[in-house]
Parts: C-alpha cells; sequence; structure tokens
C-alpha cells in the first residue's frame, strides 16, 4: 500500500502492509524509535502519538489508518535546546526515572495542554490515566503538567492540515485489500459482497491482530463513512453516528447534557488514547458483555439501527444481544446509528462501574439506571447491568418491582430490587472477578441508586 | 534547595543527567538499537507445571536454516549458576514448572522462526504437580530435596517460652502476601554475540553485569576476557532484572555460539510475564507476648516463602526475611523460623524488598492486631516498642549512637499527615454515613513503621569486595567505573554527585560509563539498596586516591590538578574496606546485619466503598530516614514511586495461578496501577547522616516498597472495622469477608 502522512511536520510517503502497526512504520521504516512497545495491546501507552490532535496509542493503529493524517512523535516535539514545556517540566520537576514510559507520558501531556490550557488536577490524572508508568508513582509527573501548564504553547508550532479523504494506493505486494467507502451506500455494497473484517475504531482490531487469531484478507474500515459520524437531533431523540469516536462523543454538549449516563460511562472506557479511536458501535457489535458504552444504551431505552442494502430497520438495544458476543446483525448488515430517545424531563440518570482499576480498566460489574418521580411515585425505571452474564441485559425482575413503586418506601424497594437484581443475573467466575461478588455487587448498585433518588423527591 | 557550604554537589536536587536524552526520545534501548545480522532466539518451554519429558522431535516443516538445541546438544554444562548450581538451563527428564524450557531455537527472521517453533514437538508425560505452601509445607512431592525445604534459618534470643508464659497478652495472627510482578515497562532483553576468539559478548536489559560474566564462565567454560557484558539504557527493573538474565543470557549465548551469528531474544510482554520472576508468596504466623504496659516480651514467629521449583536467590530472600520480621522493635525474648520452599512454579526471585515486604506486612499487622487487643491507639503502641539507640535486634545487633531513628520518623510522620486529627475526622464521616441514608463511602487512616538495612546482609560486602575505579581523562573529566547500572534509580547522576564531591568538582566534571564489563571493575550487583551507599563510599576512596595522584603529578601549586594531569593516563582503583567494628556469624545469623539501617513511618489514608468494596488510597504521608540524601529530589521520586508499588501490591495487583501457570500473563489482566489510582503524595525526608556511607549516605531503594502494603491495610481496616491479613486485599475478598462478619 502507498500511503502518505505528515509526520513532525514532514510529509513522509511509504510503501507498506496496510495492517502494519503504527508503531511499526514509525520505529523501522521511519527510523522513529520514540515510540516503544510496553504491551502491544493497547493498555501501557508507551507507543503513544499525537494523530490529527489525539492522543493514540500507535500499537493499535494499522497503518492504513494514518494515510492522510498528521503524526506527531517525541521526535518532534523539542530538543533540549529547544524544549517543549512539557519536557522542560518533566525535567525539572525529576517526573523521568526509567524514561521507557515518558516519550509516551510526554505526548499525553502535550496533547491534554493542546485541548486544555490549565487543567486541574484530577483532569491531569484522568488525561494520563492510559499511560502506565511504573517508577515514580505519578506525584512529579503531575507536578510537571501542572507546571508545564504555567508555559503556554508547543514549540514544535502549529500543525500542517491533514487530507482525510485522500484515497489509498494498493501494491503489488499487499496482503490484505482495505476499502474505505465514503458513503454508506457502497459501504453497504462491498459488505455484501461478503468475504469483509469490519473495522471501526481497530482498537479490538489491533489486540487482535497481536495476538494473531485474525487473518484479514479484505477489510472494510468504515472510519471514512459520513454518515456514521456525529450526533444529529432527530424526534426527541439523540442520533449517534456509529463510527463516532468516544473522544467526540465525550465533547458532545447534547450528550453530556441530555444523556448524561452514556456520557459518564464513556468516560470509564480504557483512556484517551483509546477513546480516540474506539466507537459506539464498534462496542456494540464486538458484543462484550462488559462493554460501559452499551448498558446506558439499554437503560435509556435506545434503538440500534441497522443498514443493508436491503434497508434499514431498527432493533431494541436489549434485543441486540443474542448470546456472548452474538447478535442480531446479519452478515450483510452494518450498524448505521444508535437512536437514543432523549429521556423525560426530571429523568435521574446514574452510570456505575467498578473495574478492576480506575481506568484502563474492564468493568467486573457495570450498571446503568434511569428513573424518574412522578406523583410519589417511582416511574420509567430501566436498569441495565454489564460483566453479569453472557450479555449486557436488563434487569428487568428488578425493574419491574421498582416501577410505580412509592418513594415513600423506598428503603423497602431498594432492598427488594437489589435481592432480585443478584436473583437474575448470571455472572461467572473470571480471571478478573468471582460470581459471588459481581452477584452482591449488582445488587448494591441498584439499591444505591434506588436510594439516591430520595434526593430528588 | 541551596548546597551547603562544604558541599558543592551532594545534597543538591541537580535534575537528572539522563532525563534530557530520555524526554526528547533519544535514549535508545535495546529494542531501539539496530542490530545488524542477528537472528532471533526462543525458547520451547512445558506448557505443564510438572511432566517426565519424554522426546523432543522436529518435524519435517522445521526450517533448514533454523537451529534447535536440546539439552544433549548443549556446548556447555547445562546449569545457571547462582545460590546454588541446581537450576538447568534447559530440562532434561522432569519438568518442575509451567514455561520451563526444554530446547532452544534459533532462525534468521521472525517468520522462520515461528516456522521453526511450529515444527519442534515436545512429548510429556504429565505429572501431580505440588502448587502453593500448604501443599508443599506437608511434604508433597518432594519437588525440591527430601522434604520441599529449600533453605532454612533461625534466630533465637533469650527464654521465649518463659516470657510467652508469664506474660499478660499474647496475640496470634497469620498474614499472607501473594505474587508480585515488576511490570517494568520495558520487557527483558539480551542480545548475544559471538566473538572470533570463541568467546561471547552480551547486550542487554540488565542490573547486575557481573552476575552474567559469572554464569557464562561457569556454564560455557570460557576465562573471563572472553565474556563481554554491557548494560543497555534499562527500562525499570525492580530486582526483575537481577537473576534472569543471566538465564536468558545463556540462552542467547549458546544460540548465538552455534549458528555463529548474533542473537537477539526480547520478550514480548506476555512471554515476560509468564516466564520471568515473582515476588515470593508468603505466609506468616506470628505470636508476640506483652506485658501489661504494652510493652513485648516475646516473639515467635514462623515466616515461609514459596520458592518456586529451585533455588535461585530464595535463600537470600529468606535471610533478609528472617532478620526484618521482628521489626524496628525492642524484643528481648524471641524465636523466628524461617523456611522458603519448593513447588512446581517459576522460580521467584529478587523484587525490590526482598523478602523485607512480607515480613514488614506480617509484622505491621499484627502490631495493629496487638494494638486493638490491647486498647491502644497503634501509633502509641509502636512509641512503646520502637527501637532506639543502644537497643539490640532480636538478632544481636545493638543500634550505635545515631543510627537508630524510628521514633524521629514515627513522631514526623504523625504531626506531618495530622494522624490524629485526620483519624477523628475519617471516624466522624463514617458515623455520620452509618446513619440511615448515608452514603457508601467510609475514610480510614493507617499507620506504619518499617526499616531497611542497606547493602548486603552481615558481612556480604566483605565477603564480594566490590571496586570501583576512576579514569581522568585528557578533557580533565573524570570517568567513572563502576558495574553499578541506572536503571530509573538514578546511579547515573548519585554517583556522579558523590565522586564530584569527593574530587571538589562540578558535576560537568564527571563522566559515567555505562556498565561494561571489558572496562569497569566488578562493583557487585546493583541490588540490596547498595549502590548509593556502598559503591559510593568505594568511589569516594577511588576518588580521594586519584586526587592525590593528580596533586603528585600536577605539583603543589596548581590550582586545577585534575586539570592539569589530564593527559598523565591517570587512575585510581578502590576495593571495599570493612569496617573494624563490625560482627557477624553468618550461620546463626547473628550480629552486624547491616551497616547501615534505613527507616520509615508512612500514614496511609483511604477511602473504601462499601457497594463495591474498592479501595481508593487518597493520600499516603511518608516519611523516611536515609542518612544524606544526595540528590533530594531523586529521593523523593524513589519513594513516592516504591510506594505506590507497595500500594498497589496491598490491594490491585493479584498474580492468580491456573493450572500451575500464571492466569493473568497480560498487562490488561495483571493490573498496576495508573495515575487515577495512585494518591497524592507529600513526603518528607529525614537526615542523620551515616558514618558508613558515603557524605552520610545510607541506602533507599527498597526501604519505600516496604510500608505502603501495611499502612493500607491498616487504613482499611479503620475504615471498615473488619481484619485484613493478606496483600493484596482485594474486593472480592473485602465484600465475602463482610458476609462473614454480618453472619
Amino acid at each position: 500500500m502507498k500511503m502518505s502522512m505528515w509526520v513532525n511536520g514532514v510529509n513522509r510517503t511509504l510503501d507498506v502492509q496496510p495492517l502494519k502497526r503504527l508503531l511499526d512504520v514509525l520505529r523501522e521504516d521511519l527510523g522513529l524509535v520514540g515510540a516503544k512497545e510496553g504491551c502491544g495491546e493497547g493498555e501501557c501507552g508507551a507507543c503513544a502519538v499525537i494523530l490529527d490532535g489525539r492522543l493514540v496509542n500507535s500499537c493499535l493503529l494499522p497503518a492504513y489508518r494514518a494515510h492522510g493524517r498528521v503524526v506527531r512523535t517525541i521526535e518532534g516535539l523539542g530538543t533540549q535546546e529547544n524544549p517543549d514545556p512539557v519536557q522542560a517540566a518533566f525535567v525539572a520537576e525529576g517526573a523521568v526515572q526509567c524514561g521507557y514510559c515518558i516519550p509516551g507520558l510526554v505526548m499525553a501531556s502535550r496533547a491534554l495542554l493542546d485541548e486544555e490550557a490549565v487543567p486541574s488536577r484530577p483532569r491531569i490524572r484522568e488525561a494520563l490515566a492510559g499511560n502506565l508508568c511504573r517508577c515514580t508513582g505519578y506525584e512529579r509527573v503531575v507536578r510537571a503538567v501542572e507546571r508545564a501548564a504555567q508555559t503556554p504553547g508547543r514549540v514544535c508550532g502549529t500543525e500542517p492540515v491533514a487530507n482525510p479523504a485522500s484515497d489509498l494506493e494498493a501494491s503489488p505486494g499487499d496482503e490484505v485489500f482495505v476499502h474505505m467507502p465514503g458513503s454508506l451506500r457502497t459501504a453497504c455494497a462491498e459488505l455484501a459482497e461478503g468475504g469483509v473484517t469490519v473495522v471501526g475504531g481497530a482498537t479490538d482490531l489491533g489486540v487482535l491482530l497481536h495476538e494473531e487469531v485474525v487473518t484479514p484478507k479484505v477489510v472494510l474500515d468504515l472510519s471514512r463513512v459520513a454518515e456514521l459520524h456525529g450526533v444529529r437531533r432527530e424526534q426527541g431523540a439523540l442520533v449517534i453516528g456509529a463510527a463516532t469516536s468516544y473522544a467526540d462523543l465525550l465533547r458532545d454538549p447534547d450528550v453530556a447534557r441530555d444523556l448524561s449516563c452514556l456520557h459518564a460511562a464513556v468516560r470509564t472506557v480504557g483512556a484517551p488514547a483509546i477513546q480516540s479511536l474506539g466507537t459506539l458501535g464498534g462496542n456494540l457489535v464486538n458484543g462484550s458483555p462488559g462493554a460501559d458504552a452499551v448498558p446506558p444504551l439499554l437503560a435509556l431505552g435506545a434503538r440500534i439501527r441497522l443498514v443493508s442494502n436491503a434497508g434499514v430497520r431498527e432493533v431494541a438495544a436489549e434485543a441486540f444481544f443474542t448470546g456472548y458476543r452474538a447478535t442480531v446483525r446479519r452478515a450483510d448488515e452494518l450498524v448505521a446509528a444508535v437512536v437514543v430517545p432523549v429521556p423525560v424531563a426530571g429523568t435521574r440518570q446514574s452510570f456505575r462501574k467498578a473495574g478492576t482499576r480506575r481506568a484502563q480498566a474492564i468493568a467486573k460489574v457495570n450498571l446503568a439506571a434511569c428513573a424518574r418521580v412522578e406523583d410519589g411515585a417511582l416511574r420509567g425505571v430501566r436498569l441495565a447491568a454489564g460483566s453479569v452474564g453472557p450479555t449486557v441485559v436488563l434487569l428487568r425482575e428488578a425493574m419491574a418491582i421498582l416501577e410505580g413503586g412509592l418513594v415513600a418506601d423506598l428503603e423497602r424497594l431498594a432492598q427488594a430490587a437489589a435481592a432480585a437484581a443478584r436473583d437474575e443475573v448470571s455472572p461467572i467466575d473470571d480471571v478478573r472477578s468471582t460470581e459471588e461478588y459481581r452477584r452482591e455487587v449488582t445488587g448494591n448498585l441498584v439499591a444505591r441508586f434506588v436510594v439516591l433518588l430520595s434526593n430528588y423527591i | 534547595m541551596p548546597a551547603s557550604s562544604d558541599h558543592r554537589s551532594v545534597g543538591n536536587p541537580l535534575h537528572r543527567l539522563d532525563a534530557w536524552d530520555k524526554v526528547t526520545g533519544v535514549t535508545l534501548f535495546l529494542p531501539d538499537q539496530p542490530q545488524p545480522g542477528a537472528w532471533l532466539g526462543a525458547a520451547v518451554r512445558s506448557p505443564l507445571p510438572h511432566a517426565h519429558l519424554i522426546s523432543i522431535s522436529k518435524t519435517a516443516t522445521f526450517p533448514a536454516e533454523a537451529v534447535l538445541l536440546t539439552a544433549p546438544d548443549l556446548p556447555c554444562a547445562n546449569l545457571v549458576a547462582m545460590v546454588r548450581e541446581d537450576l538447568p538451563l534447559l530440562a532434561t527428564d522432569e519438568i518442575r514448572f509451567a514455561t520451563q524450557p526444554v530446547a532452544l531455537v534459533a532462525a534468521p527472521d521472525r517468520d522462520t522462526l515461528k516456522a521453526a517453533l511450529a515444527a519442534v514437538i515436545v512429548e510429556l508425560e504429565e505429572l501431580p504437580a505440588v502448587l502453593g505452601i500448604e501443599a508443599s509445607l506437608r511434604g508433597e512431592g518432594p519437588v525440591w530435596g527430601a522434604d520441599n525445604v529449600v533453605a532454612e534459618y533461625r534466630v533465637d534470643r533469650g527464654d521465649p517460652d518463659a516470657a510467652f508464659a508469664t506474660a499478660a497478652t499474647v496475640v496470634e495472627g497469620t498474614y499472607y502476601t501473594g505474587y508480585q510482578e515488576h511490570m517494568y515497562l520495558e520487557p527483558h532483553g539480551i542480545v548475544a554475540t559471538p566473538r572470533p576468539d570463541g568467546g561471547i559478548e552480551i547486550l542487554g536489559s540488565l542490573q547486575c553485569p557481573y552476575y552474567i560474566h559469572n554464569a557464562m564462565k561457569r556454564a560455557l567454560g570460557l576465562d573471563g576476557d572472553r565474556v563481554v557484558v554491557r548494560q543497555s539504557p534499562t527500562g525499570g527493573a525492580f530486582g526483575g532484572k537481577e537473576d534472569y538474565p543471566s538465564i536468558l543470557a545463556l540462552q542467547a549465548a549458546v544460540l548465538a555460539l552455534r549458528c555463529g551469528h548474533p542473537v537477539s531474544m526480547i520478550y514480548e510482554r506476555r512471554e515476560d510475564v509468564a516466564c520471568t520472576t515473582k515476588r515470593h508468596p508468603s505466609r506468616t504466623r506470628y505470636r508476640s507476648a506483652f506485658d501489661r504496659d504494652g510493652k513485648l516480651l516475646a516473639v515467635d514467629v514462623d515466616l515461609v516463602l514459596d520458592a518456586g521449583a529451585y533455588t535461585t536467590l530464595s535463600p537470600v530472600v529468606l535471610s533478609r526475611g528472617v532478620l526484618h520480621v521482628a521489626g524496628p522493635y525492642r524484643i528481648p525474648h524471641a524465636r523466628i523460623r524461617g523456611r522458603t520452599v519448593a513447588t512446581h512454579t517459576p522460580p521467584n526471585g529478587a523484587f525490590r524488598g526482598f523478602g523485607v515486604p512480607q515480613a514488614a506486612f506480617a509484622c505491621e499487622r499484627q502490631m495493629d492486631r496487638a494494638a486493638r487487643r490491647l486498647g491502644l491507639d497503634p501509633a502509641e503502641l509502636r512509641r512503646r516498642n520502637l527501637l532506639r539507640d543502644g537497643d539490640t535486634f532480636v538478632f544481636g545487633q545493638t543500634l550505635r549512637p545515631g543510627m537508630a531513628a524510628a521514633d524521629l520518623v514515627l513522631e514526623r510522620v504523625l504531626e506531618r499527615s495530622g494522624y490524629e486529627q485526620r483519624k477523628r475526622e475519617a471516624h466522624a464521616f463514617n458515623a455520620d454515613n452509618n446513619r440511615g441514608g448515608g452514603g457508601p463511602l467510609r475514610r480510614g487512616v493507617g499507620v506504619t513503621l518499617t526499616m531497611h538495612g542497606g547493602g548486603f546482609t552481615g558481612d556480604g560486602e566483605d565477603r564480594i569486595k566490590g571496586k570501583a575505579a576512576v579514569r581522568l581523562d585528557p578533557d580533565g573529566i573524570v570517568t567513572l567505573l563502576v558495574s553499578s547500572v541506572e536503571m530509573g534509580q538514578g546511579a547515573a547522576t548519585v554517583l556522579p554527585q558523590i565522586a564530584a564531591e569527593a574530587l571538589g568538582v562540578p558535576i560537568e566534571r564527571i563522566r559515567f560509563h555505562q556498565p561494561d564489563t571489558s572496562e569497569v571493575p566488578d562493583s557487585g550487583p546493583t541490588v540490596a539498596s547498595r549502590t548509593t551507599m556502598v559503591v559510593g563510599r568505594i568511589l569516594v576512596a577511588a576518588c580521594r586516591q586519584l586526587v592525590d595522584k593528580a596533586r603528585a603529578f600536577a605539583g603543589d601549586k596548581s590550582a586545577d590538578p585534575l586539570l592539569d594531569a589530564g593527559h598523565a593516563g591517570l587512575t585510581a582503583t578502590a576495593v571495599y574496606e570493612p569496617d573494624p567494628d563490625i560482627e557477624w556469624d553468618q550461620a546463626t545469623l547473628h550480629g552486624d546485619a547491616y551497616q547501615g539501617w534505613s527507616w520509615a513511618a508512612a500514614v496511609a489514608e483511604v477511602e473504601v466503598d462499601t457497594d463495591t468494596m474498592e479501595v481508593r488510597p487518597v493520600k499516603l504521608t511518608h516519611v523516611v530516614e536515609i542518612g544524606r540524601a544526595v540528590n533530594p529530589v531523586l529521593c523523593v521520586g524513589q519513594v513516592e514511586g516504591g510506594a505506590l508499588q507497595g500500594l498497589a501490591w496491598g490491594h490491585l495487583e493479584e498474580m492468580k495461578l491456573k493450572d500451575g501457570r500464571y492466569w493473568n500473563d497480560r498487562m490488561s489482566t495483571y493490573i498496576i496501577p495508573t495515575s487515577l489510582d495512585a494518591p497524592d503524595f507529600d513526603v518528607e525526608l529525614v537526615e542523620l547522616p551515616s558514618p558508613r556511607g558515603p557524605f552520610g549516605a545510607k541506602g533507599l531503594g527498597e526501604l519505600p516498597m516496604n510500608a505502603g502494603a501495611p499502612a493500607l491495610a491498616a487504613a482499611i481496616e479503620d475504615a471498615l472495622g473488619m481484619e485484613v491479613f493478606e496483600a493484596p486485599v482485594t474486593p472480592e475478598i473485602l465484600l465475602a469477608r463482610r458476609r462473614e462478619v454480618r453472619r
């Protein structure tokens, strides 16, 4: 594949395998070895670079996705003689020890400060949460970012303008063919021909390629399908394009205001470098029971819009999953959008995740919940839990107990709903947690949501 | 922080000398360095923890150009020399742990290597595996020797039985700690290059160049001049690159000697986690006898470490654990027994703290349990029992004037953290939440007191007699020649600071030589918190010799003898000089165990969500006494980083075994803390200069690993009113325990 991209302000043209990792292109083809491999699965952030202004893990990104785009690596940030404020601050605060994570941490800090000039301490911790450091305890790193925030600007100046629509040119030696259609119609047509691997954000693809469990021959990449991007308002609902990244969702004011449980959930997906790439559609189609963005869709009563050559259909989010990593999506269908009704005014929304840690974590249990209080009774109760069975599930028994229940009876209702929730889920023991823990915590989170409704009476 | 009048470099918070290269991406770690002509090597491993090795064969698809080495093909003795010579390079008849190498493969490129690995057939007959300390103590197997006991040490003092018989209060407890994976960000990597003279050169990410040098000489029968070991910039180690690189380097070396090409073996994360060493799991039974005033009369301790399948460093880890398990307390009578026992798991190894975190966890949890029984605040119980100058440790070392700082760090941390007030506030917060309609959060505050002996145990430094050299170069710059490596801890900055001080020159006139056994003498390994204190001290002696030589050469009138003598080719080498007043008996572990004790007290504040039992460390106040702080900023960085490793071992980092293999062998499943999991740190350095170290410095690297887990456990206990006996204490454990308590 012939590709070109702007790397550190210079246009580079290369002929590489389309699925070669951007990390390997940088290190092997361009000799830029500042980005490191620490895990190969998007977990540690040592490979992080800035792509079109957003932090990404270059170990997860196939080369073709960088075509026409603008990449900034540690080598292009600053030098000892003319350092970026972040670099100078890392030196001054003693934020460097072994140094292996530092290129990624510096780029993550730069990406944060490019977007938010004077971030708070919690914001800094959140922005760096996908960059694991084993030496420093992070204290000096956080202080370095606080110090760098006092020196505005970046020494490498502004980036060139990306050309995200430029066509890919295949090479005779390509082991994989990549189609990046610009329209939904073309995408559906190509999908209908069969034999393609559909790629959304590419975060799963990167892990699967690393583990050598997939060998795609033809990739159908949806990242350029215009209709699949963005959030639109449509008759009392927000319609979220399936290829909308978590990063874009997080920055959407309508989602933050009207779909607060979804906003809260998206914030807990991985860490910023994962959020830059990952998409809501990918989270759905992957079908993982631990998908963090999915319980809110069930709780909000969202519908999944599927498109194919044969037409459009919508499925309720709770009916989308048929089993472990299995969905109703036919092989010729694409998830095009998620239609999320804006909840009735006064609806209380909540998302709570018990993960293996506070970021970059897979859920042990997560719960999204919606309800409102009307005339002293609970209405519109929707509870959805993840990682407690083969699919994300609606807690129907608990919902039935709560619906119409009197707020005067909230404590009893909470306990009854919690007990029902514990009974109706079917969790397992696995590497992350236990069946017992998941069952009990599901109930605890349900009870907590209900009890807290008393604050909104 | 200004330099004081008589010290130009020591005490200055200078920027790390390697910082700029690291923040600009210029530093080339091993995977960043081109290795022209290098083949790739890999091990064929047993998937089973215990098995008979029936046969190893290759199918017809084994690529012709690839190389396969099994034990009978080895061009060398089949051993990796460590404490004992029981670890084979390749298994022969019996497999004793999952991932144990049975054969080695080298190939010119990745695809050929993969094809070769896929074409090797290993036939095994599965045998029952002995897993866990309890099974090993029952003598199952046996895995090792006649009874699985790889090493045993005892410390006895006074008449503990009589003391227990007359005690006002006897407290008993059993404490458990789990594996810990180092998870240095740079995985293991070694490149071995054959030399025309039949020798071998090793380049790699490692802590102990001369350990590898020795292992090569022993196994390959080469004389020392034909083995060269060089360190590449090392992306974290924490003890994980102490012993394992000897194994990896030998594998790469025999492949390189066989195929005649350089052989590169750079691990991906999963192989690194699956195969390399971990912190030893432990079980400690602890009995303590107190008088009516809450003063310790006696302890009776049984400390057991899980060694894994071979000896490796376990006896040394054990002896350090035994010497620290009674803690920084005055105890007239003691019976301490330590054993390290074998199981069918990968050998456990060095990890920052080296047996002390396990010992400190048990000791400090026991003190908290005792405080509850005695109705005393945990800080007060410690205050009544801590060692002061003139007191004697249970193993017979008397603290000379100026050596004890337990009281100092304890009082400082209580004051600095506002311990009593924070505790009152936490309890008031909890009381509010315990009333109807309260939230799920509970807060708690815990205090812990620990110490760490710097340098090798007892006469260990005298036995290895570390050397350090300095070389005056024509430009007047002095090059430091030591085998101590920079692995993130700051040796390449701190040792130059010490040398600059000793030479009376600015730091710009010092160069740190990347460790290379053909250039630097054996200063000993980069372990045991010994680099600043011990190697620094040898370096000072070498620097003083050099100054004398330069003066003699340049004449008394020279204003800058080092500059004026630059072209004279002067060097100076110093050897470790033991202090004459040290008494030590290694057989009974009795006497002056450590020349420099460093002291630490920590106060942890936590928040626990009782809906999920997730624990959030909110703040850690950590006061350490480390003698003179050569570089205060680097010291604080060591404390913060080590403390977070300790905290995370206390609640997040759980390595699970499944069928004798590490189950969570990925970064996404073995959980280390992110920036959101780390508390705010508040660190204070207290400096009581020690006569044993250079310019008063003592050891630091491992000390901060000791306090995190017990302080966290104490704080969790304070928040929840439930006992914590184990590290890590996971949300799953806490939830199950609450259910038991409610029943």
